[in-house]
């Protein structure tokens, strides 16, 4: 008899955007989707947990369907009930990125969200160590947002618009709105909004990298804002030492969904076991 | 706790005694031993905390000129003083704090104690007295010692004049003893968390410390942890049966989130069995027979008052005699001194092989914390533990 097989769901309940994923008992990648982070949040996450008429989602009503499973992260994980299982993002972008990489050797991910930063050593296949920013959001997704904001900018202009920038400055505040207020100033100088947006990813990759300090040769780019914004890839380059690699990871911005659906699928498949 | 607070009421209003305000750590068995009543702010403004009306009372402070970057038991009571609210009368009906008619700090702990009381005295028109510790010592020698002693010498004449009797040091030896044997029973009942599972855990400590704080040196502190230490020996269940961690604190609690910090341990079965904070009050070379020299001598040994070396090594030993699976540093935004996580203690520990984390966060001002980001790391570092 041909062995039923099941549905492993794994959802990244951002601040910004929940990300959905969903694996076959093999661990492939077979759905994914994503949508913004509204409220109640318990509706926007069925509604992202619908599928599509030829994969449909694996809730009736708020009951989890026979051979379908659900773990949640991020920072919605603990308001929502119709779910098998709950992680951290920590534990979720390591499994998600161990996953696709599948690395021996110690390495570190960096982990850029929209509201916080965290940075996870791994080796010997667990995690370390790991830091997150500290509490304002220099750093984050949420920075470069408000000075896109600020600018009048979209977020998907901003890489390609860095590409142009002919000169290095400074943006020295910790502090977000601060960091506006230098903004303004350096824009009523009459600098360049390109060496400005620059300044801002050179910005977001010094707060990122003074957290702690990063001793592997291999560096992990996961999550969305590093899927989004290439430029932050060329500045972390610069900064990190020569003997470092940096990768961004497979399907960055689901990573905390791939590693939320392993983490069911593993636990499940030891309790088969046992 | 409530016969205190109704005691200091009832003696600020009918003048049956001197009121005393004394710091935390500051020498209370002097003040005992002259017949005052003591009250300690640093005891309302975790009141203050816990209660969470320093959200209140910490802006009017600000607005006063105290900064929000300093001490928030000071900028917390500051403001309630000026808004003339206390947690005290939802508790035990009590109207106001007690009115002090002396001030006494000591700056074994950090100087923000000095502004604190030296803004009281002028409020109230007051004596304030400070007894002026060397700080942050890798030990404490005979002049350190000497030079406190002195400063105690100096401060019984000048509490004599307060007080309107002459100081007798059998009284302070009486005192001293009631003190040692209140603080000794405290210490073993701190250790009865190294008990797998532990019986009590770091939040139930930060209730059961309130004698050990305002009542050290009376019978009251002797008799609660004589009974106190039979009630936890003799718990027939664990604080948490099914332990899966154990956790070393350091750093202050955080009064406003004890309920649900404690709930999210509790969630994790994790428990947190030991603390740099509980064990601040634990000072075992009080000595009958050196009252003044042994009372210097255990004042200056406390953990905040030592150097990083000093620390490293008393954490190092905790976590060992208390099996902790790691630590967590607290390191609270308004309590510099109170956080050990500034100077790459964190890393030195890590490098012995005892896993840590910081969170963010302060003793009362929870402008300072995020629920949610505590929670992240917090749990993130129990899933490694697991």
């Amino acid at each position: 008899m041909k062995k039923q097989s099941n549905i492993f769901w794994g959802v990244d309940c951002g601040s910004s955007e929940i990300k959905v994923v969903a694996l076959d008992d093999a661990g492939k990648l077979i759905h994914k989707c994503k949508t913004r982070t509204l409220f109640p949040l318990a509706d926007h996450v069925r509604a992202a947990l619908k599928g599509k008429a030829s994969f449909p989602g694996p809730l009736k009503g708020d009951e989890v369907k026979a051979g379908h499973f659900i773990a949640i992260t991020g920072y919605g994980r603990t308001h929502i009930d119709f779910i098998d299982e709950r992680l951290t993002e920590i534990k979720s972008h390591y499994l998600g990125v161990h996953h696709q990489l599948n690395f021996e050797a110690p390495y570190t991910i960096i982990d850029i969200g929209g509201q916080d930063s965290k940075i996870i050593e791994v080796a010997d296949g667990s995690v370390k160590r790991f830091v997150m920013n500290r509490k304002c959001a220099a750093g984050t997704g949420a920075f470069i947002e408000e000075l896109a904001h600020r600018l009048e900018l979209k977020l998907g202009d901003l890489s390609k618009l860095e590409k142009k920038h002919d000169k290095k400055i400074a943006l020295n505040s910790y502090c977000t709105v601060f960091a506006a207020t230098e903004v303004i100033k350096i824009l009523m100088n009459g600098e360049k909004v390109e060496n400005l947006i620059h300044a801002m990813y050179e910005s977001v990759a010094k707060r990122v990298l003074e957290m702690t300090s990063i001793t592997t040769d291999t560096v992990v780019l996961s999550g969305g804002v590093a899927e989004y914004h290439p430029a932050l890839h060329g500045v972390l380059r610069e900064r990190l030492g020569s003997h470092q690699e940096l990768i961004l990871a497979p399907q960055a911005q689901y990573c905390g969904a791939i590693g939320a659906a392993l983490f069911v699928k593993d636990n499940l498949q030891k309790e088969q076991n046992s | 706790m409530r016969s205190v607070f109704l005691r200091l009421d009832e003696v600020s209003r009918t003048k049956q005694a001197k009121v005393a305000w004394c710091t935390s750590v500051g020498p209370a068995e002097i003040l005992r031993s002259l017949g005052f009543e003591v009250f300690f702010p640093e005891n309302h403004g975790a009141l203050l905390g816990a209660s969470r009306l320093c959200m209140e009372t910490i802006p009017v402070a600000n607005a006063l000129g105290y900064s929000p970057d300093i001490c928030s038991y000071l900028t917390s009571d500051i403001g309630a003083y000026l808004k003339n609210i206390t947690p005290l009368t939802k508790a035990y009906g009590i109207k106001s704090i007690p009115k002090p008619d002396v001030l006494v700090y000591n700056t074994n702990q950090c100087k923000d104690v000095m502004h604190w009381f030296e803004y009281y005295a002028k409020e109230f028109g007051v004596p304030v007295f400070g007894i002026h510790s060397p700080n942050h010592l890798p030990e404490v020698n005979i002049s350190h010692i000497r030079h406190v002693v002195e400063q105690f010498k100096e401060l019984i004449v000048g509490l004599e004049k307060v007080a309107g009797r002459k100081w007798d040091e059998k009284k302070l030896v009486n005192v001293l003893v009631l003190s040692k044997k209140a603080t000794d029973l405290w210490s073993e009942v701190l250790a009865c968390a190294k008990a797998k599972p532990s019986p009590i855990t770091f939040f139930d400590a930060c209730i059961y410390m309130g004698p050990i704080v305002v009542l050290r040196g009376t019978q009251a502190a002797v008799d609660f942890y004589e009974q106190l230490l039979e009630f936890v020996r003799n718990q027939s269940t664990a604080a948490l049966p099914e332990e899966k961690t154990r956790i070393y604190w350091d750093g202050m609690p955080i009064w406003g989130r004890l309920r649900s910090l404690s709930d999210l341990f509790k969630t994790h079965r994790s428990s947190i069995v030991a603390s740099t904070y509980c064990n601040s009050w634990i000072f075992g070379d009080f000595n009958a027979e050196d009252p003044l020299g042994s009372m210097a001598h255990a004042y200056l040994k406390i953990f905040i008052n030592r150097n990083d070396a000093f620390k490293e090594n008393y954490i190092r030993k905790l976590v060992e005699d208390f099996s902790a699976d790691g630590v967590i540093f607290h390191e609270s935004k308004t309590c510099p001194n109170n956080s050990n996580s500034q100077y790459n203690l964190p890393n030195r520990l890590r490098k012995k092989g005892i896993p840590t984390v910081t969170i963010n966060g302060d003793l009362c001002d929870l402008r300072c914390f995020s629920d949610e980001q505590a929670a992240t790391i917090i749990e993130a570092f129990l899933e490694t533990l697991s």
